[in-house]
Order: structure tokens, then sequence, then C-alpha cells
């Protein structure tokens, strides 16, 4: 009863903080417009900052994320407020739709980030070094639950903050999917006719807003679990006390949280229409929710670009002795392989998207044709980052595959180097094949051949990855609990989502099956086999290293095989409509094309995947206090994180690691792969 | 650490700085005197690796640990890791805005004034020579030296900005390249915007490290922050070498 008091308390907290920002919003509505307006736009975005703060004060009190809640308000309205004076000042006009002004919502959102962050305490030490003070290596963490709403410098208390947003984001991404798909169901509009008032939007309106913010609040919370396995993963397996710079680590953690408000608070300001890839001129019309999605997005990159410099240094500086680059975690290799990416090509996505918000704010012509812009421009820059980031997304999964393969299989993988390179190879050949996005845009002839082919170059590492697979599965001794049959099923959704990569990276193909619901399809495809099966593998596997606790087996059997027939099954009737001809991110279709039936179908399969999903948050949060106890070496794992007691200890190993023989060596009579040394 | 003589390495400083400035003036009569796109690149290739190997030091990241993890020389190594591998992210923002001043401008260039173009890119060269100087002095426990060496490239740093900011965008703008005149416009506010906010916050970083060095916080040993900052400074000169010709060299006047 003690435990949930506290939570209870908050969700009052929360009504009321909604009502206190709806009415707040109508206020600040009533005070521009002249006349009380119940649905005024405005009062969504208030009523969402409000309840959220409520909600975390009501749980922690007023420390940490609600200190930093509370800074970013305030700061989003300085900043805001401080342009709007300007403007006034310079007779321009002063209030908009939205209360504020467009410039004045961005530089608000901007001064709001910066203002969350010092207000959580992400800058705190950094402050303290400028002014010359120096600072502990660790700060002592609180007890409890509370430790997790807090800046902290563990590797394994971020690790889980980031794996729990990541979690939060994907519910709400797939919430917008459930709401559109409903949508999609039936030919003809159903629910999306009215006027949504308080979104500012129309129906067609609102269902490119879902459509589009499904896409990229999917792709953060994707970002942010990649950050998560790592964060908590990368360190103890190659036997670190944490990551090479704690504070960094903090702050790419919390930079992604009001990132990730900025992009939901561009559903209540008018939505945007250009899908996630917010290509140009479309993008500089759209309402000012796209300007809050570039903010957004921005923020979160920086998290990733950060993420990926740490989990570099920490790799190259800190392994345990002995732990040579052939003998690191397949996991920890394709890790490296995702920060190379992460930290380089990310600044390009950041950089289109800073050029699209500029030429709305002040009227630059980057990709305006009538001014000597080009848009393709855009294109390119976008897709610099944004092919490679599908490898940023899958690569740590398909890590996952190859480090528990070995473990339920009791046998040594299959061609460790080769595995282990071909992360590398398919991070590195993910820089040069970017423009098979661009094959319909008008791009140079000469370019879409060789472009075509580095694509198919790709599928050679990825099939060196199944090789080795199946060559490890081949005469194993294979069990089957969760965590494996989450790898097994990732592996063979994986290889549907690959195999429909060929047909789509080929221009004369690619050219009927650009912009259908065949690329829809296998990019689910891809996405699900290479990180969604893998990250419930993952945290069905680690989750007793975390709490202590296993999760219950029987919702987790549940939980896939409610799952993969329902992915499945959704998967090919998004291909097979795109096949029939149709197009992705409309919302509506003729019904003589004759696949009413496949998307009633598409739709019962995606309100399937949402149920298990939901068992999976009901025995993920079930088991943390309530599961069975599992403190040993449960899974009978080689990796040196199991053979400490779990939860893992606050800095990992009390003695040192060392590194005598190779990771996946399993059923190798004599072999051994850490030694604990006493020396310290 | 390598132990070399302080005054060996004033004069390795000296003599960088005259082939960086022979190279510059170089680089303005070739663009001069013939259309030699390819030199100019060449050219501004041999300058940053200079910059690269003999004022960043890059080489400084293959240097031995020789302390245990918690010690000052260890975490340093992997401070300077983290700070080259965050110039390699940093340097794709700026590829990426360069990419985009070939796609949209080609071998054209806005009309620029040429002789402030020459000055505020002499007065960086010059910054990043007594930044040199300045860390230098600082490994050799010359605390003055670091004080005087600091304050003058911050001097310079800040004149930079003005150059740049207070007296070549309003010029730009009373020629009509404005922000929203076209792509070449757009395209120089952006890549001078984007530098000038690097130098901005290197000229912060550097009152930092001139507080903290007035305050005798660093010694011949532990000065990382001042190696850190330094990196950083020569790090935007580097950027500017490309910019420079790529905004006021190359190209026909649009």
């Amino acid at each position: 009863m003690n435990k949930l008091k506290p939570i209870w308390r908050a969700l009052l907290l929360l009504l009321m903080g909604g009502f206190v920002g709806y009415a707040l919003g109508v206020g600040l509505d009533a005070l521009i417009g002249g006349t009380v307006d119940f649905v005024a736009p405005i009062s969504g975005v208030f009523s969402l900052l409000g309840s959220a703060t409520a909600f975390f004060f009501g749980l922690i009190g007023y420390r940490g994320i609600t200190k930093g809640l509370v800074y970013q308000i305030i700061g989003t309205f300085v900043g805001a407020g401080f342009v709007t004076a300007i403007r006034a000042f310079m007779g321009l006009e002063t209030f908009g739709s939205f209360f504020f002004t467009e410039p004045a919502w961005v530089f608000g959102g901007l001064v709001g980030t910066l203002s969350f962050l010092s207000g959580v305490g992400a800058f705190a030490d950094w402050y303290k070094w400028a002014k010359g003070e120096s600072t502990p290596e660790h700060h002592q963490d609180p007890e409890g639950f509370i430790k997790y709403f807090g800046v902290s410098l563990d590797h394994k208390i971020i690790g889980i903050q980031y794996t729990v947003t990541s979690l939060f984001l994907m519910g709400v991404g797939g919430t917008f999917a459930m709401i559109f798909r409903t949508e999609l169901a039936a030919s003809r509009l159903q629910f999306l006719t009215t006027t949504f008032k308080a979104f500012d939007q129309n129906g067609l309106q609102f269902y490119n807003t879902l459509m589009s913010l499904h896409g990229m609040v999917m792709i953060a919370g994707i970002l942010l679990g990649v950050a998560g396995m790592i964060n908590y993963l990368a360190p103890m397996l190659i036997g670190a006390k944490d990551m090479a710079f704690p504070r960094l680590n903090a702050f790419s953690f919390w930079i992604a949280v009001p990132g990730a408000l900025l992009l939901l608070s561009a559903l209540f300001l008018g939505g945007f229409d250009t899908g996630w890839t917010g290509y140009p001129p479309l993008s500089t019309r759209s309402p000012l929710g796209i300007q809050m999605f570039f903010l957004g997005v921005y923020m979160v990159g920086w998290s990733s670009i950060l993420g990926g410099l740490n989990l570099i240094a920490t790799v190259v500086r800190l392994r345990a002795k002995g732990m040579t680059p052939f003998r690191l975690p397949i996991f920890v290799w394709a890790a490296i392989a995702t920060s190379i990416i992460s930290l380089t090509a990310t600044q390009l996505i950041g950089l289109s998207f800073q050029l699209v918000m500029f030429q709305r704010l002040f009227d630059m012509g980057f990709f305006d044709g009538t001014r000597g812009g080009n848009p393709v421009l855009y294109q390119h820059l976008f897709w610099f980052y944004s092919h490679p980031a599908v490898y940023v997304f899958v690569l740590p999964g398909l890590g996952i595959i190859s480090e528990l393969l070995p473990v339920f299989v009791r046998k040594p993988l299959y061609g460790y180097r080769w595995v282990a390179m071909s992360s590398l190879g398919i991070a590195l050949i993910g820089f040069l094949v970017w423009a098979h996005h661009m094959f319909a845009s008008g791009l140079n002839e000469y370019l879409r051949v060789p472009f075509m082919y580095s694509t198919l170059l790709v599928s050679i590492p990825t099939g060196v990855k199944f090789f080795s697979w199946v060559a490890t599965l081949w005469k194993g001794k294979i069990s089957t609990p969760t965590p494996m049959l989450f790898v097994l099923g990732g592996i063979i959704v994986f290889l549907i989502g690959g195999l429909t990569g060929p047909p789509s990276a080929t221009v004369s193909t690619d050219l009927h099956l650009h912009d259908t619901y065949f690329i829809v399809g296998h990019f689910h495809g891809t996405i699900f086999g290479g990180y969604v099966f893998p990250f419930f593998a993952a945290i069905y596997f680690w989750f007793p290293k975390a709490t202590g606790r296993r999760m219950s087996e029987k919702l987790g059997k549940l939980h896939f095989w409610i799952m993969t027939p329902s992915f499945l099954v959704m998967t090919f009737a998004m291909m097979r409509v795109g096949l029939l001809g149709m197009r992705r991110r409309i919302a509506d279709y003729d019904a003589m094309l004759g696949f009413d039936l496949t998307h009633l179908i598409t739709t019962i399969a995606g309100y399937l995947i949402f149920i298990s999903v939901a068992i999976f948050l009901y025995n993920l949060f079930h088991s943390m206090n309530h599961g069975e106890k599992a403190e040993g070496n449960l899974w009978n794992s080689r990796s040196p994180e199991w053979l400490v007691p779990s939860p893992m200890p606050v800095h990992n190993y009390d003695q040192a690691i060392e590194v005598v023989g190779e990771p996946y060596d399993y059923g190798l009579a004599g072999s051994k792969y850490v030694d604990f040394t006493n020396n310290k | 650490m390598e132990h070399t003589d302080k005054k060996t390495a004033f004069n390795q400083g000296l003599i960088i700085f005259i082939f960086l400035a022979v190279l510059t003036a170089l680089e303005f009569f070739i663009a001069i005197v013939m259309d030699a796109v390819v030199l100019l690149i060449f050219i501004a290739l041999i300058k940053a690796g200079l910059v690269i190997y003999y004022y960043m030091h890059i080489n400084r990241l293959n240097r031995e640990d020789d302390g245990p993890e918690e010690s000052y020389s260890f975490k340093t190594n992997t401070n300077r890791l983290g700070m080259w591998l965050f110039l390699l992210s940093d340097s794709f923002i700026f590829g990426g805005l360069m990419v985009a001043r070939i796609n949209l401008l080609g071998l054209t260039r806005p009309h620029l004034d040429q002789s402030l173009g020459l000055v505020v890119t002499a007065v960086l060269l010059i910054s990043s020579f007594f930044m040199n100087r300045a860390e230098t002095a600082m490994e050799h426990g010359d605390r003055k030296g670091f004080l005087v060496g600091t304050s003058l490239t911050l001097i310079l740093g800040i004149v930079f900005l003005l150059g740049v900011v207070g007296i070549e965008w309003p010029q730009a703008i009373h020629e009509g390249i404005t922000a929203s005149s076209g792509a070449a416009g757009a395209i120089f506010f952006m890549m001078t915007g984007m530098h000038a906010f690097h130098v901005l916050t290197g000229v912060i970083f550097l009152v930092i490290i001139l507080r903290n060095g007035a305050r005798g916080l660093y010694n011949e040993e532990k000065h990382w922050a001042v190696e850190a900052a330094t990196i950083y400074w020569h790090f935007i000169d580097v950027v500017w070498i490309f910019f420079y010709p790529a905004l006021y060299l190359i190209g026909e006047l649009l």
C-alpha cells in the first residue's frame, strides 16, 4: 500500500496539472483573442506540460525531472517573451494563432531545452569546472526509485532511464499508429471528417500529423532504446566501471527528454503534414508544428551523437585486461559500428533540418528554386544520415541476436571474426547508399546505377550474419525460453525485411515500388526484426541482471506468440496492398482497388501487436516487485556480468577482470573466458 | 610527455606560422591571377595539415598511458580522444555546409570585400599562432607567457568576430547580399554564421581558461583544459582555412 501511494498522488496531480494548464491556455488565448474559446489551440500544449510536471511532482516532489520541467516551462516563456518583445519593438506582428509567433516559439523551445538541462542539473558539474572547482568522480545516488528521476552518473541507471523513456515513446508512437490504422481499416473517411479544433487541424491534417509523428516518435524511441541497451550493457560486457565520460552520458540522456517533449508538442501546435522526412518545399509551408518537430529531432540527435562519442571512447580506452579487439563481445562490435554512424552522420540531418528552419525564420532561399535554391539538396543531406540511421537502429539488435544465440544453443558462435567485421562493413557501406531513396526524385541519371549497386552490396555483410546464425543453430542443443524465442523471431522477421530490400533498391523495380505500402511493409519488417524483437529479447534476458527478479515466462511466451504471427500477417498485408498500388502516407483509398479486406486484416494485426506489447508492459512492471527471484547465473552465460550478483553492484566489478579466452566457446571442454584477479 | 626545449617549441610554432602566412598570401595571389580551383584546394589541404599536425598535435592521440586508470594522464588521454571524436563529428556540419555551397553556387561566388576577407583570415591565423605560444608556454610551466598568449588570442578572436559579424555582414547587406536575396546570400550568412558561432564558443572557452589560469589552477603537468581550448581554437582556424577560399577566392563573381 505504501508503494502505491506516490503513484496515485501523481496521477491525481496529473489530472489537476492538466486542468490548470488547460485553463492557462484558454486564458492566454482569451487575452489576445478577446473572446473565451474553450477549445483554444494552445490549451493542449499547456495541459500537456502542466500534467507532466504535476505528475512528476506527485511522484518525486520538487527535484530532478520535476525541477527540469518547471525550468523548461519558465525558460520557454522567457525565450518566447524575449523574441516577442523584440518583435513588438521592431513593429512586427507580436502574437499569432498559437499565442506566440513562430520565431518566438522556436527561440522559446531552444531556451526551454537549455533551462530544462540546467534545472535538472545536467550542467552542474561542468559549471563548477568552468569556475575552477573540482567535483567528485561519482555522486551518491539516492535510495529507491527516486534515483531514476534525477541526474545520475551511473551507466546502469542511465541505461534504465533510456530504456523506460524509449518504451514510453514507442507506446505513444504506437498509439498514434493505432488511431490512423483504424481510419485505414476501410475505404472512405470514417472519423477524420470532423475538424479537430483543439489541435487547429482538420481531419486530414490530423491524419498527416499522426502519421508523421508516428514515424519520428518511433525513431526517437528507437534511438533512445539503442542508447539504453548500449549504455546498460557495453561497460559491463567489456569489464569497465562506467562509461568514459559519465557526465556527458547523463547529459546525452537528459537532452533527449525536452527533445521528446518538443517533438510531441508538434501535435498541439498545428501539426505538420510532411511525413517524417520533412521534405521542402512542403515543409517550408507546413504549420508551426514542423518547427517543434525540427527542434525536437535536433535535441534527440545530439543525444545520439554524444552517446556515440562516449561509447567509442569507452571501448577504446576502458576495456578489461586481455580483451583484445577479437575478443570483444559481438554486441560491442555492433555498438561501435552504430556509434561511428551516429557520431558523424547525425550532424547532417541536424543541418538539413536547421536549413529548413532558417528558411522559414529568416526567409533564406536554400531550397527555393525561384531564388537559386535546390530542394534536392535537402534530400541528399537528409538521407546521408537517414539511411545509415536504419543501421543505427538494427545493428545493435543484430548484435544482440549474435550475443544471445550461442547461450541458448550451447555452441560457439560460428565465424566470430566475420560477424564482428560484418557490423563494421554494414556501417561503412551504409555511408555510400543514401541516394537509393531518391531514384524517383529527378536525380541525375548516371547516379542511379552506382547507388543501386552500392545498396545491393549491403546484402553481403548482412548475409554473413544470417549464415553465422544458421550455422550456429545447426546441431545445437537448442532451448527456447522467452529471450531465445524473440531471438529466433527476430531472425525470421529480419529475413523477410531483408529479402524485400533488393527489389526496393533496384532501380527498375523501385520506380514501381517507390512511395507504396510495399516500402512500409519492408521497413517495418527490417525494424521489427532488427530492433524490436532483439530489444525485447534483451529486456527479457537482462531484466534479472537489473532487478534481481525475472519476468514471467508464461506472459513472455504469450507476448511472443501473439506478436509474431500478427506481425507477419501485418507486414505481408502491407506489402500486398503496396504491390496492388496502395500509396503510403494517404488517409484514404478507392474501394474499387479491392483491398479493403487486406487493410482490415492489417489493422486487426496492428491491434493484436498493441495488445501483446501491453501484456509485455504489464509483465515488466509487475515483475519488478513480484517476479520470481533470480540472483545467480540464470541463463548459464559465460559473460562476466552473470558471474557477479544481481542486481549489479554500483561499480560493476569489485575485482578487476582479465579476459583469458574466447567469448563464445560454449560447450568446449576446459575453455575459459574471464578470470577475476584479486589484486585490488 | 615529450620534453622538447621551450625555445625549440616556440621556434617551431613560428616557422609553421610563417609557412601558413606565405601559403595564405600565395592563395590570395593565385586567386587574383588565375582560375585554379584545384591548386587552391591543394594549398588549403596543406595549410590544414600543418595546423592539424603541428598546432593541434594530432599525434598525441598515440601517446602511451603512463599511469593507472584513475591517474590524470590516463584521463587526459581519454579526454583527448573524446575531443577529437567531437571535432570529427563537428566537421560533418561544416562538411555539409560546404556540400551545400558547392551544390548551390558551383563555381561562382558572391561579391564580397576582398581586403576585409584577407584581413580577418590573417587575424584568425595570427590568433592561432598566439594560441600555440600560450599552450607551449603552459607546457613548460611559464604561466606569464600563457596568460599573455591567451589574452592576445582572445582579443584577436573578438576582432575576427567583429570583422565578420560587425563589418562584413552589414557591408554584404549594403551590397544587396541579404539572407533572403537568394541562395548565395543564404549560404554566405549560414557558413559565416555557423563559423562565427563556433568562434564565439571558443572565445568563451578562452575566457574560462584565462580566468582559471590567472588563478593558478593549471601547471605544466595538469592543464587538460588549456590543451582542449587550444585544439578547439585551432579547429576553428582549420574550418576557416577551407571556408575562406570557398567564399572569397573560388569561382567567378555572381
